[in-house]
């Protein structure tokens, strides 16, 4: 994180990740230190974005960018005996201080096959991973940046995506690096990044919202449905049929789901130290694995910022209709 | 300021002039502040999907955000009920039942937080075969002169943190929100009504009379007014529910359901509002006359008269 009294980022810190050299990933490729010395700047900006820039005395140094390539641990059909919860009948440990809800069937015993139980579970393992590759690739980036001398990243723009049928996801981070003239270096040394640019970064700076980084945390439930879950999920209720009991709220689904968005939002928000989060984005990814068995992935990103000076209101904009 | 808090702390009518901020030296304010490192915070960050702009325009407007709040809920629907004649009614209270769930926790959640209510609510709806999906995200507000909690204490329909028991759930942008306080209303819920209607099959004799006729199909279009209808009306009456005086931004899906041939849905929603000036105030937009006209490119032989050019 770009200032030195950020708390820990979820995961290792980013130099335990080891590139395809097998070396750590402390220094940069030759061939990008070449290019970055370089007596020419370059920048992702828009040219409106570009003037901006210059217009709030920030110095584009460079066209900035971190990759990291994951492979994620096995967790699909068949890994749930491996990372579920001991059943609530023989007793067991969660993961600690992990979201986890159990629930019993009312029916008692009725088949071996029946879902005598069902849990909904967070998966730390999976946000790790992301949050690893996520943190490593950001990291890289800043470390480009720093190299350089930049203060901070603007018009940051990132994406993840898999490597087609090769069970990987990559991270990619891009970003213009910039000195704020006559301005001081951030604390630590690590430069400070935002999503914005442009006319919108000039905004925000004079309304007093300073960038601190861009923050993003994914959380990761799974749902294994019980008996009722499965009898609602698939037509439970039989219309028709003399024994009508008509649309129910389906609990353990409808909860699994809310977890996931809960759980980002606690994720980002250890991430913020006091600070705000604004335009903020939420994603969610569902993925049926067998019949009753579902993960939820849950994107939450954003903009940290620190306010550093009393709110001092913009003026009251005019109403406007255009004439065309 | 109303007693729902339209315009706290801003004089939403008047047009002062900002002073002229010098952005270079607020930069430089900005990084000197990010030079040392901030002292350690237990406080709870605010999070919000609000655009700098909308942020910008809801503190300019006397409010603030407090939390991306979310609202999600899955309703099962009984198998076999797509087939069957007339009105779906199952699948209508599912769906309605689903909003209802839905904005339900939402509401909860923006209590949780001590919001007066939820703007910018993105309204996601998902019809599957046995089950309808509901997700509702937005940002929870409340006025900047509750920020201490004092302000509206102990009024009537508020908590002692002076937050209303029943926040508002609005899906207008904060734009469209500060709109509407300058105009002297506020939204006051989610207005939402959904309607499934089963279109009866033609006779096999009528299907065959039919088969080479530019003719329209009765049986559709009627199952198509029934459906608006009954959503409209649905729509009205839960309005009228939380209060609301009229519904703005109506959005409507309408069309067959994928997966259930004749089977026709109608959806509406839209944001319930409420006078809460004494009279609706005209907002007096000017007008403005763009100069950047859009017939910038041309053809370069058509400067040349027609004479010229066939010469």
């Amino acid at each position: 994180m770009p200032v030195g009294d950020e708390p820990a980022r979820d995961g290792p810190p980013p130099d335990a990740v080891t590139s395809a050299a097998g070396g750590p990933q402390g220094d940069l490729p030759e061939a990008a230190v070449r290019r970055l010395e370089a007596d020419s700047f370059s920048s992702g900006l828009s040219v409106p974005d570009f003037a901006a820039c210059l217009d709030l005395g920030l110095q584009p140094v460079a066209l900035v960018q971190g990759f990291c390539v994951m492979q994620w641990g096995w967790y699909g059909p068949g890994s749930g005996a491996t990372m579920r919860g001991m059943s609530p009948y023989i007793g067991g440990q969660q993961t600690p201080g992990a979201y986890s809800e159990t629930y019993r069937c009312p029916h008692g015993y009725i088949s071996a096959e029946h879902r005598s139980w069902g849990q909904n579970l967070e998966q730390p393992w999976v946000q790790d991973a992301w949050a690893q590759g996520y943190g490593a690739a950001y990291d890289r980036m800043l470390e480009e940046a720093g190299t350089l001398g930049a203060h901070g990243v603007i018009g940051v723009a990132d994406r993840v995506s898999n490597v087609s049928d090769t069970g990987t996801t990559e991270f990619h981070f891009l970003g213009t690096a910039v000195t704020v003239e006559g301005g001081p270096p951030p604390a630590g040394g690590t430069p400070w990044s935002t999503y914005l640019a442009g006319q919108r970064l000039t905004k925000s700076i004079e309304a007093g919202f300073m960038p601190v980084a861009v923050v993003a945390a994914l959380a990761s439930v799974r749902m294994w449905a019980y008996c009722m879950t499965e009898y609602y999920m698939e037509g439970g209720g039989m219309a028709g049929w003399g024994n009508r009991t008509g649309p129910a709220l389906v609990d353990q689904v409808s909860k699994a789901h809310m977890a996931s968005r809960q759980l980002a939002r606690k994720h980002v928000r250890q991430k913020l130290a006091g600070d705000e989060l604004h335009g903020a984005t939420i994603g969610v990814v569902t993925r049926k694995l067998s019949s009753g068995d579902e993960v939820i992935n849950c994107t939450l990103r954003g903009n940290r910022v620190r306010r550093f000076k009393d709110f001092d209101p913009v003026e009251l904009p005019t109403p406007t209709v255009r004439l065309s | 300021m109303s007693a729902n808090g339209a315009g706290a702390g801003t004089d939403l009518g008047g047009h002062g002039s900002a002073p002229i901020r010098d952005v270079r030296a607020e930069m430089l304010r900005g990084a000197q502040s990010l030079a040392t490192p901030a002292p350690p915070s237990r406080a709870r960050g605010i999070t919000s999907d609000l655009s700098v702009d909308e942020a910008l325009l809801l503190h300019t407007a006397g409010w603030e955000p407090l939390d991306l709040v979310c609202g999600v809920a899955v309703v099962s629907v009984p198998l076999g009920i797509w087939n069957w004649g007339g009105a779906i009614a199952m699948a209508s209270d599912a769906h309605n039942a689903a909003v209802d769930q839905a904005a339900r926790v939402l509401r909860g959640e923006c209590s949780k937080v001590h919001g007066h209510g939820v703007v910018g609510v993105r309204v996601e709806v998902s019809v599957h075969t046995h089950h309808i999906d509901v997700e509702l995200v937005g940002t929870a507000v409340r006025p900047m002169s509750h920020k201490n909690g004092a302000a509206g204490a102990g009024a009537a329909g508020a908590g002692a943190d002076g937050a209303p028991d029943l926040p508002f759930v609005s899906d207008l942008s904060a734009r469209d929100f500060t709109l509407l306080l300058r105009a002297g209303w506020m939204p006051v819920g989610l207005a939402f009504g959904a309607c499934f209607v089963y279109s009866p099959r033609r006779t096999a004799g009528t299907a065959i009379r039919q088969k080479s006729q530019n003719v329209e199909l009765t049986n559709y279009t009627e199952a198509m007014y029934s459906a608006r209808e009954s959503a409209m009306e649905k729509m009205q009456r839960s309005a009228l529910d939380v209060g609301g005086e009229g519904v703005v931004e109506v959005k409507v899906t309408e069309g067959p359901v994928s997966f259930a041939r004749h089977a026709i849905g109608f959806t509406a929603w839209g944001t319930a509002v409420k006078l809460v000036a004494e009279a609706h105030c005209f907002v007096q937009p000017q007008m403005v006359l763009p100069l950047d006209d859009a017939v910038v490119t041309f053809e370069a032989e058509s400067l040349r008269s027609a004479a010229q050019r066939r010469g």
